[in-house]
């Protein structure tokens, strides 16, 4: 079989999520246009100005708190360096290896292997843990998947998909609005019945298929971070290991929101398939490099 | 007329990018090598700091062992006296081999195994040596990254205008992390 180099990975992967960012940003503007001309080309200004407003301010407050919202809902806490010893000094040992500052720390209650990361960018970044992987992931393992959360943080995976979470949600809500706004429009007057299929028909299909996009995007990220793994700990074997118990031991966690699984080092909850590719697949790619 | 003056505008803004782009990417990287050169320094001299104590520890209970106690003493004052990074990267697997033997002798004594303040300087040395072996090879890819720069097109062309050149590794081998662990579990 022939040998992934990691830095090739990284650089193919950086490309594909840019354009999946950018596609993702042309269904909003595309949105925008036909809602309003469907509702009513008159208010088209005032719709989008008082649209892109509130959505800049929807932005700014989830870019700037992401990581605080990722940790609160699945009710994580600080990890005390006394107490989490080898955690603590895993990170730093691989933050040492990829120049980014160390992250903040958090535990979970949870007998799961899983771990995620978060935050806007390297300095302001969170790694979060479960109590289940400190204690059944032996140090190699262990070490393994912090790399791998790493992985994220040095990738700008974080802001990505602190990003990408951000305007799917604006989408949701937009396309919400305005199929919920038709039921008091006073039918009629000078509208365009084309337009209001047209803009019915996005409204439905547009949350659906960006929602498709992140998905992608978030299981294209899974890849880049365990070739970013292997750059950090040049030790495969590792994440390996981790992965395959991973594969043999969890089930599906009920604590976990579906808007932030794409976090998670692996898919935390049952029937969600899709935010994560299949376990088989990355050792089979880790067991490439 | 006035759409070519724009084309004109556009194609000099552009270029102006361009430069500014490899100024700047050239700045970092090398930066970047700087900043891992002296990260392995402080993981080195971590290391060294934490050697005094260490045979604080032992001594009462290594009566017998002075040889390999003064051996670890000379080859932390030599990594301490050394000048220039592949000095000190030497003199540090120098003490590493001493301290493996040490630890190794430690074995022997079951008192000194069971003192708590042993034991966490034993794994505060362990990590320690994990960090200089990230340091290193955090050092290797900065090298290899800015190298990679200067030798590849357009990169090339721009590092011999801001007068960059390719780098030597300097002559650290990346540490065998896997072999060398000062661990006795």
């Amino acid at each position: 079989m022939k040998r992934i180099d990691f830095r090739d990975q990284i650089a193919r992967n950086n490309l594909k999520s840019f354009f999946l960012i950018a596609s993702i940003f042309a269904v909003f503007v595309a949105l925008g246009y036909v809602f309003s001309m469907a509702f009513d080309p008159s208010y088209f200004f005032i719709i989008m100005i008082f649209s892109i407003t509130i959505s800049l301010l929807y932005i700014w407050v989830g870019y700037y708190n992401s990581a605080k919202i990722a940790i609160a809902s699945v009710g994580a806490k600080k990890a005390a360096r006394h107490e989490y010893k080898q955690y603590h000094d895993l990170v730093e040992g691989i933050s040492i290896a990829s120049g980014i500052p160390k992250p903040e720390l958090y535990v979970m209650h949870s007998p799961q292997i899983n771990a995620f990361a978060s935050g806007r960018n390297p300095k302001n970044a969170v790694v979060c843990v479960t109590t289940g992987a400190l204690e059944k992931l032996d140090k190699e393992e262990l070490r393994g998947v912090l790399a791998h959360e790493l992985g994220h943080v040095a990738n700008f995976d974080i802001r990505y998909m602190t990003i990408a979470t951000i305007l799917v949600g604006m989408i949701a809500i937009a396309s919400e609005m305005f199929l919920r706004s038709l039921w008091f429009s006073n039918g009629g007057n000078n509208k365009h019945p084309f337009l209001i299929v047209a803009g019915i028909m996005l409204a439905i299909l547009a949350p659906i298929i960006v929602q498709l996009v992140q998905l992608a995007i978030s299981r294209r990220r899974e890849y880049n971070a365990d070739a970013s793994a292997v750059k950090f700990t040049r030790y495969p074997k590792g994440l390996i290991g981790a992965l395959k118990k991973i594969q043999h031991e969890n089930y599906p966690e009920k604590k976990v929101s579906k808007a932030i699984a794409p976090l998670f080092f692996s898919n935390p909850l049952k029937g969600f398939l899709g935010t994560h590719p299949p376990i088989e697949k990355r050792i089979e790619i880790l067991e490439r490099m | 007329m006035a759409l070519l003056v724009w084309i004109i505008a556009g194609i000099v803004a552009l270029v102006v990018l361009i430069f500014v782009y490899y100024f700047n990417r050239f700045a970092t990287l090398s930066n970047r090598i700087e900043n891992s050169l002296s990260q392995i320094d402080v993981q080195l001299k971590r290391r060294a700091d934490l050697i005094p104590n260490l045979l604080e520890s032992v001594k009462g209970y290594m009566k017998h062992e002075k040889t390999i106690i003064k051996s670890v003493t000379d080859a932390r004052k030599a990594l301490i006296s050394a000048r220039g990074l592949p000095e000190k990267v030497k003199a540090d697997q120098k003490l590493e081999g001493f301290l493996g033997k040490l630890f190794a002798l430690a074995e022997a004594y079951p008192d000194l195994k069971a003192s708590t303040n042993f034991l966490e300087l034993q794994r505060e040395l362990a990590t320690t040596e994990d960090r200089i072996a990230y340091a290193r090879q955090y050092y290797n890819d900065s090298i290899l990254s800015y190298n990679d720069l200067c030798r590849t097109m357009p990169g090339k062309t721009f590092a011999q205008l801001y007068g960059y050149q390719a780098k030597e590794h300097l002559k650290i081998t990346e540490a065998e992390r896997k072999n060398v662990k000062v661990s006795f579990e």
